[in-house]
């Protein structure tokens, strides 16, 4: 059953590779922050900014934030008239919990109930304890807290939405809340419910690199949140499976 | 009849004439037969309830209008600001580009990235620009984050305090005026035509006074759009194709008889007696363009 899955994975993203070469985009280039070991075409963002390069980009960051370097280089092949993974508008989307959430929903993956809110008592009022509550405000890392407390939780409020300047999205905690590192949908949980969900999002917004939270409880597995991932949290073997990965992408293998 | 939800703030509310406009939005709304109801960040879950979504709060990718205006489209709903408009407007580096690709006349313009922000890099800005050069951060709106230096020490302190939320930034040839055009555009037709003067001895139309918190605004002169200058109308229609079919407000420089684009925001302000000052239908015609 995983060995099919990860048959499928690698055909998805060969058809999208296809897709785009139907289109009109020639040869594919990557641009990586990152050191992958592959022999794709490869270059750093610093470098594809200042280029005119035409064909298919696949943006390799372990961060896509809004105005960030990640985004730029989205921004950059597009504005160019390149396809690209990931687009601006998922690179803005992913990061925004409740942007995510329904449209992740509406593609079919499970998810968590959620509010939008910054008033604690409209918090209390739909969910009980404990309950989490993300960041809307794209500024930190690890931009999330449990609360299992009115006292947890109105220190949560303030410090995720800024001092009440941004809104916040809170969810019940319903079960055990995991969080996973992606490699184009693929990520290294036991559990087959987490697998899907990573591969769902995947398939929405294609954001190659990246953090999953999902709740798991009544048996299935739920997206909770997204983040990007700190360039500290990528060990040598997950660069060498993103560079098996971006490898496969570009059909181009994998150099030691 | 279409129930229209108009996404504000409380700040939308501080300011008698932004409030008196909203006003007028909601009783020009009912008296087309429509439904007009104010809708706060509490109420967002409320969305799928109505037919359209006017957003009148401050937009930005990272601001909860974006959530507004992004789940409303996700759900089909006819919003303004739409999303795309929004990405576009509220990231200067993303709208300057277009305007480049697509030959729209802007302001002389450099892209900076933190990468490249070194002496050599700002000797050659000011080589090309001369001497005093605009900083504008991407995400700049109301005046705000847009600062004139004259010097490397400046240059570096205000740089440096826009870098922190982007890794690029745009520099600016100074172009002096005593107003700037602002030109209100609903789905490619000319709305208003006003002109945003710069407060006496300042060179921006709002300005922080000195040592104070509070803001300054220059005044608002208003047009009749049948009066204003065909070619101010033709490059501000120009500047907003490369965007969309929204709302915007197009700020444009008359520089000896030409038109440079200074930017487009979405979301333009729309104030009881001023934008509305000569044309008095404008609140009917957004009205009419949510409603369709």
């Amino acid at each position: 059953m995983q060995a099919f899955q990860g048959q499928q994975l690698i055909l998805n993203i060969l058809k999208c590779f296809s897709d785009s070469l139907l289109s009109g985009a020639s040869c594919l280039l990557v641009v990586s922050n990152i050191d992958l070991k592959t022999n794709a075409p490869i270059t750093k963002p610093s470098t594809f900014l200042k280029s005119s390069f035409r064909g298919f980009v696949l943006n390799i960051n372990n961060d896509y934030r809004y105005m960030k370097m990640g985004y730029y280089v989205s921004l950059h092949a597009e504005i160019l008239g390149n396809d690209v993974i990931p687009t601006t508008e998922n690179a803005v989307d992913v990061y925004r919990p409740p942007i995510l959430l329904t449209r992740a929903a509406k593609n079919g993956t499970p998810t968590t109930p959620f509010i939008v809110t910054d008033s604690v008592k409209q918090i209390m009022a739909e969910f009980a304890f404990p309950v989490v509550v993300f960041a809307v405000n794209p500024f930190s890392f690890n931009g999330f807290q449990i609360a299992k407390n009115r006292t947890a939780l109105y220190r949560a409020v303030k410090s995720l939405s800024m001092n009440y300047r941004y809104a916040v999205c809170a969810h019940p905690l319903r079960g055990e809340l995991v969080s996973v590192k992606c490699f184009f949908g693929e990520c290294a949980s036991e559990d087959d419910g987490v697998r899907a969900v990573a591969r769902k999002v995947y398939e929405t917004f294609k954001v190659p690199v990246c953090k999953l939270y999902v709740q798991r409880f009544n048996g299935g597995a739920h997206l909770c949140g997204l983040q990007p991932l700190k360039m500290g949290e990528l060990t040598p073997s997950d660069v060498d499976l993103l560079s098996k990965m971006v490898s496969r992408f570009s059909g181009k293998g994998w150099s030691d | 009849m279409t129930r229209i939800a108009c996404f504000v703030e409380k700040y939308n509310f501080t300011y008698s004439y932004e409030a008196e406009a909203l006003q007028t939005f909601k009783e020009t709304a009912q008296k087309l037969g429509h439904e007009f109801h104010f809708m706060f960040r509490s109420g967002l879950s409320e969305i799928p309830k109505y037919e359209a979504v006017f957003i009148r709060a401050t937009t930005d990718p990272l601001y909860t209008a974006y959530l507004v205006s992004k789940t409303a489209w996700e759900l089909g709903l006819k919003v303004v600001d739409d999303p795309i408009s929004i990405r576009i407007c509220a990231n200067k580096i993303h709208q300057y580009r277009l305007f480049e690709k697509h030959g729209v006349p802007c302001i002389p313009t450099i892209f900076l990235s933190k990468e490249e922000f070194h002496h050599r890099q700002i000797a050659e800005i000011f080589e090309v620009f001369g001497k005093p050069v605009v900083i504008k951060a991407p995400y700049t709106s109301f005046s705000r984050y847009v600062e004139k230096v004259s010097c490397e020490t400046s240059f570096r302190e205000v740089a440096k305090r826009f870098f922190r939320r982007s890794d690029y930034i745009v520099v600016q040839k100074f172009m002096p005026s005593s107003f700037d055009w602002r030109v209100g555009v609903l789905n490619g037709e000319v709305l208003y035509v006003c002109k945003y003067m710069m407060p006496k001895g300042k060179w921006k139309h709002g300005m922080k006074k000195r040592g104070k918190p509070s803001f300054m605004w220059g005044r608002t002169v208003t047009l009749k759009r049948d009066n204003a200058p065909q070619r101010l109308k033709e490059t501000a229609l120009k500047a907003c194709s490369m965007i969309g079919k929204g709302l915007y407000g197009v700020d444009i420089k008359e520089v000896y008889g030409d038109y440079v684009v200074v930017e487009v925001n979405d979301n333009p302000s729309i104030y009881k007696g001023q934008e509305d000052l000569r044309d008095k239908d404008i609140y009917e015609k957004i009205i009419r363009f949510l409603a369709e």
